[in-house]
């Protein structure tokens, strides 16, 4: 693990595909679940896999907060995996310096996906007095990809501090590395 | 590892708890915010990058200690949310292994670093 790709005092390469492709995987599945619920709120299906909280998955899928967007509250958030899917994937083993743009980016996409998750599961008792299983499951993929993701943030940030330091363009630095 | 796992499971229990022990109102509303969101940073805080999130769980559990009384709930939520509480803070204290490097980590990029060409303390 320990090659030049490393960033400085760095016991790992944070953007290595050992690194990398978990949180992709992650983000795959979660847009598949996302997808899903999706589809229902577009009635493409009928109904919704529920195994454990009886009417629960429909109550929270066709509340109002579900629609307060101009489309569906899933939608977004097929969105959001597919977006975290894709800046997770692009790039070298060497992107935390090469492209901090795109790692940053990432982070920043990450990040606020697993706060709307949390805010939600939090309207689903509170509000609605429902839980519903596969948005549980969605959140749960959302906030697991946190941790692992802002790791390469960090690294790209500590290199474009660096460089800035040293008198580079912030702007250069964060397009061109 | 272990004090993470288990105060992801306090926080899924607490956002469960009202249902199990049968109490509503601001007891319930309360536990499933603070549940939620303690199991979130829980989950965090299991990377070694972003252990730090162990500190939201921290004040989550010193809140939940005083939260019965504060917000008057019914006893067995009382009590349920001041052991729990205590439980999560206690775990969140400790820091646990952290065996990675990270280049100074997160306060790497507020603080100076003695290496760089124009040094001068900020």
């Amino acid at each position: 693990m320990n090659d030049d790709y490393t960033p400085l005092g760095w016991s790992y390469n944070p953007s290595d595909w050992s690194q990398r492709l978990p949180i992709v995987g992650l983000s795959l599945i979660g847009f598949g679940i996302a997808l899903y619920l999706a589809l229902y709120q577009w009635r493409v299906f009928e109904t919704v896999w529920e195994p454990f909280f009886g009417d629960g998955s429909r109550t929270v899928l066709n509340s109002g907060v579900s629609r307060i967007l101009p489309i569906p509250d899933a939608a977004l958030g097929a969105l959001s995996y597919l977006a975290d899917a894709v800046t997770g994937i692009i790039g070298k083993r060497e992107r935390w310096r090469t492209m901090p743009w795109i790692v940053i980016l990432f982070g920043l996409l990450v990040g606020p996906l697993g706060a709307a998750s949390i805010l939600l599961v939090i309207l689903q008792p509170v509000m609605f007095d429902a839980w519903c299983t596969l948005c549980l499951a969605s959140a749960l993929i959302s906030v697991l990809m946190i941790g692992p993701a802002l790791d390469e943030m960090l690294a790209s940030l500590q290199h474009v501090k660096r460089e800035w330091k040293q008198g580079r363009s912030l702007w250069n630095v964060l397009w061109k590395g | 590892m272990w004090l993470r796992l288990i105060n992801i499971a306090l926080g899924v229990w607490l956002m469960a708890a009202s249902a199990v022990l049968g109490y509503r109102g601001a007891a319930r509303t309360n536990d499933v915010i603070v549940g939620a969101l303690a199991a979130s940073f829980a989950i965090i805080a299991v990377s070694e990058a972003t252990r730090a999130a162990r500190w939201v769980v921290f004040v989550l559990g010193l809140w939940l200690m005083v939260a019965g009384w504060v917000l008057g709930f019914e006893w067995s939520a009382t009590l349920n949310s001041t052991v729990v509480g205590l439980l999560l803070a206690s775990f969140a204290f400790v820091r646990g292994r952290v065996d990675a490097r990270f280049g100074g980590g997160w306060s790497a990029l507020w603080k100076s670093n003695e290496n760089q060409v124009h040094g001068e303390k900020i």
